[in-house]
């Protein structure tokens, strides 16, 4: 039985309290747990920032990188062993604004793994500049006369590259967005779930109780995500009203499907032959 | 008599020059003889103008030779800008002039004589006819390798590459070239091996799992390599949307258990630093291969350089310890990777391979006999099992290894991150944990430094010592023996372990000579600047060549001269 105490470790956390990502962390560990998966069995990849520091407040595998590269770092790891149980632990800055050529790629490659974007609209760890899906008009202490950029759409961007399942969960809302994560992680191939993560330090607009006002659960509308179109749409919709839950979900051939070499298991449990190399020179 | 000629074949992008000198290499290696070729080509894929110069000998050639025998030329501007290279007696061959135009030109319809044969497609099996049957190769041995070459193809395209070859040698059956020789050398002395193959072959050897790269030239060639044996080997090629993205992955892939390699040219090298410092941060193993061009940013694409040696050095921010190898053979890059691969996994430290553009695209025979290792040692450690709680990834230790374990595959668990860190591997800003870590990072490389080759060393005791790195190697080497033909007092030393730079036993042997003089293909001598840093001891003289082509053994030795005068 692996118990919710497994996961928790006695490193000392480092967020704001009343961050969004105590959420987060909350909903993983859920997640974790309702799949029985122990500490030892999941690999947490993270970039830099608030959201990237994560996988050190949860006792597992990890492997915190650098800004904006967890997904390279992480295919890279599945290539090796796709045995291995990812998840990627990024923020909005980290994943769509350094690493949005990798966040391109990976979701064009369907690598298996499950990414979560903790969405807070706002660079954290650097004190509050604005971040790729910060609104327009925002201002902060450097965009002193507000946002002038279109905000980055990662679930609309996600789609269009054919992203097999897209979702969007909520910080405030543990148990959906629980859900949402065994979901993902049971999804074959890549999953995204960005999370709209309240920063109650830095982001005075998208507050919890901004959040709280306007989003809806699809679930609840017997909305099914399966209508590619319907789910662009509801990508889209943004304001005041605000979907959470499955947006898209469709199964298709994954990255290490699609190689060949793969086939016959992780590479790093094929056997060296010498013999092979020999031949290289006959 | 020794047997030294010089073919060399120019045209356009896209003509086939590189399939006429192909096919004379292996003819050549079938009778017995030593080659040595390089590839000179614009960053363009038809036109421009481009030559394969291939010198034959009976005995190893390591460098170009500057002076051509037979020129083949597929087009008008090859006469024009290597009519005056050609050695005394030297011929030109070509299907561009009216007949008779010069006495030293043998006119040959190559076209014609290849749709005769059954397309134009055969026109390079004509061509290389032409030269071999210039040089006196029994038709024979043509015969045989045009049906190697092309056993995969129809039989018809055997028949008719075979007929273009005998008209080829019929059209100069009546001309008698004094370089002519008689072809009989034995048996093949080795293989064909660019440095592309040699570094990808060295890859495998290593047992190289994973590949990821950007394309960029010169170094694609090892990942074509490396895919095209894909089937055979474990091994998974990904390109990847950019550099960064190259060596992120590789250090994911070591992380998760598989040896792993990216292959990248200066431009691509500099998106990689910043993961560089995280395989340093973060102890993982990976090897990174820079095929040196010249110029910063986008330079010249398709021409060769040593320019990125203090740059691969001291690239990323901070200080950590990192292997440098530098081959200078086909023999040598072969053997780099293997040991790249395996002390980058014994110290846990990345390991970078200098080659450059001359190195990947030349052929050589090599003749060395190449390591195979019957089992790969991977420098995992297997105690954390019996005591999973305790484990920790940065472990100090007065070697500064730590032990290393693979994700998931037991109950310990691996905390790892690109941030300074405990030993436990989550983050720290402490003092203590800083001054530790580093100073255990650093307490490798005392015995890193012991894994390092001194120089190699020719004529070692002679008064005034030729120093170069890498692939400038070869040419030092024959000007070496040009120089004391003549009556002169010099050898060389030759780098191929660069960093961590073995300084006691390249000060104990630069003590000795009486002066030593810089050979690099860059123009500030880099590794004289590394030398005196390290040595204390001043080079009292340069030759050194940054215009991108290859540097030959008598520019050097004409150098040596000027200098020493
Ligand atoms: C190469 C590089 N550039 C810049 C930084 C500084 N930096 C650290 S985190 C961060 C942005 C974090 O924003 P986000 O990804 O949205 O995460 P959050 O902290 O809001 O969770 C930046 C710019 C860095 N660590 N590395
Ligand atoms: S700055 Fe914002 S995102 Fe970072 S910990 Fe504080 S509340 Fe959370």
């Amino acid at each position: 039985m692996v118990d919710v105490n497994d996961y928790n470790n006695e490193y000392e956390n480092k967020w704001c309290p009343g961050c969004g990502n105590f959420g987060v962390i909350a909903a993983m560990k859920d997640a974790l747990v309702k799949q029985a998966i122990a500490p030892h069995q999941i690999l947490l990849i993270s970039g830099i920032g608030q959201a990237a520091k994560l996988p050190h407040f949860m006792k597992c595998n990890m492997f915190q990188t650098l800004h904006g590269r967890a997904l390279p770092i992480a295919t890279g790891a599945r290539m090796a062993n796709h045995d291995l149980n990812i998840i990627v632990n990024s923020g909005d800055g980290d994943c769509y604004g350094e690493g949005g050529n990798h966040f391109l790629s990976a979701v064009r490659r369907n690598v298996d793994i499950t990414l979560l974007v903790h969405n807070n609209k706002v660079y954290g760890l650097t004190k509050g500049q604005a971040s790729p899906t910060s609104d327009m008009g925002m201002v902060t202490k450097i965009q002193r006369h507000g946002v002038i950029s279109e905000p980055f759409a990662p679930l609309s961007v996600a789609l269009s590259l054919g992203a097999g399942f897209v979702a969007r969960g909520f910080a405030g809302d543990t148990e959906h967005l629980s859900y949402l994560i065994v979901e993902a992680m049971a999804h074959r191939g890549f999953s995204l779930i960005d999370i709209l993560q309240p920063c109650v330090s830095f982001n005075k607009v998208n507050t919890y109780a901004w959040y709280k006002k306007r989003v809806y659960k699809l679930e609840e509308t017997g909305y099914r995500p399966d209508d590619f179109e319907e789910a662009l749409r509801l990508a889209r919709q943004w304001g005041d009203r605000i979907p959470i839950g499955i947006v898209y979900r469709e199964e298709k051939p994954t990255f290490e499907d699609k190689i060949p070499g793969l086939k016959e298991g992780p590479i790093i449990s094929r056997r060296y032959d010498a013999s092979k190399v020999k031949q290289l020179f006959t | 008599m020794s047997i030294d000629i010089t073919v060399k074949i120019g045209g356009e992008a896209g003509q086939g020059i590189q399939t006429v000198g192909d096919l004379l290499a292996l003819v050549c290696r079938k009778a017995g003889l030593y080659i040595m070729a390089i590839n000179d080509y614009e960053s363009r894929i038809r036109g421009g103008h481009s030559f394969f110069q291939i010198r034959i000998a009976d005995r190893p050639v390591t460098a170009p030779h500057h002076k051509t025998d037979l020129l083949v030329a597929l087009s008008r501007r090859t006469i024009d800008l290597h009519e005056k290279e050609l050695a005394e007696g030297g011929l030109i061959m070509t299907d561009q002039a009216e007949d008779g135009e010069k006495e030293n030109l043998v006119s040959i319809p190559i076209n014609d004589l290849a749709v005769e044969a059954g397309g134009k497609i055969t026109a390079n099996t004509v061509a290389a006819g032409v030269c071999l049957s210039l040089l006196g190769a029994p038709f024979n041995l043509y015969r045989e390798v045009l049906s190697e070459h092309f056993s995969k193809k129809s039989d018809k395209v055997i028949q008719d590459n075979i007929k273009a070859a005998e008209l080829g040698y019929k059209a100069v059956e009546k001309r008698v070239f004094h370089r002519a020789f008689h072809w009989d050398f034995g048996q093949p002395k080795g293989m064909l091996m660019d440095g592309a193959k040699a570094v990808a072959y060295g890859a495998l050897a290593a047992d190289c799992r994973v590949a990821a790269f950007y394309p960029m030239s010169p170094a694609t060639g090892i990942m074509a390599e490396l895919i095209a044996r894909s089937d055979v080997f474990p091994i998974v090629v990904e390109q990847a949307e950019d550099e960064i993205a190259a060596v992120n992955m590789i250090v994911g892939a070591s992380f998760a258990g598989a040896r792993a390699m990216t292959s990248t040219s200066g431009g691509g090298f500099c998106l990689m630093t910043e993961g560089l410092g995280l395989a340093a941060m973060s102890e993982t193993p990976i090897v990174i291969v820079n095929a040196q061009r010249p110029g910063p940013a986008t330079g010249l694409p398709t021409r060769s350089s040593q320019s990125d040696l203090l740059f691969v050095i001291r690239a990323s921010q901070d200080e950590f310890p990192r292997f440098v190898f530098a081959p200078g053979t086909v023999a040598e890059a072969y053997e780099s990777m293997l040991r790249a691969f395996d002390l980058s996994e014994r110290y846990q430290v990345p390991a970078i391979v200098l080659t450059d553009h001359y190195m990947h695209t030349s052929v050589w025979l090599n003749d060395t006999e190449l390591t195979v290792p019957d089992v790969v040692e991977r420098h995992i450690a297997d105690k954390p099992a019996d005591d999973p709680d305790n484990y920790n990834r940065f472990a100090v230790s007065t070697s500064g290894i730590s032990p290393r374990i693979i994700p998931c595959t037991g109950e310990a668990l691996i905390v790892s991150t690109g941030n300074e860190h405990r030993e436990d591997g989550h983050i720290s800003e402490a003092i203590d944990d800083r001054i530790a870590m580093v100073d255990k990072r650093n307490a490798k490389m005392k015995a890193m430094t012991a894994e390092m080759a001194p120089p190699e060393a020719l004529f070692g005791d002679a008064g005034t010592l030729l120093v170069g790195w890498g692939s400038a190697g070869g040419a030092i080497r024959e000007a070496v023996e040009l120089l004391r033909d003549e009556g002169y007092d010099a050898g060389a030393l030759l780098f191929a372990d660069i960093w961590p730079f073995p300084a006691d036993a390249v000060e104990n042997r630069l003590k000795q000579c009486k002066r030593f003089l810089m050979v690099e293909m860059n123009s500030t001598a880099q590794l004289g600047s590394l030398i005196r840093e390290q040595t204390g001891l001043a080079h009292s003289g340069t030759i050194l060549k940054y215009d991108g082509r290859p540097i030959y053994p008598v520019e050097i030795s004409d150098g040596f001269k000027r200098i020493m005068e």
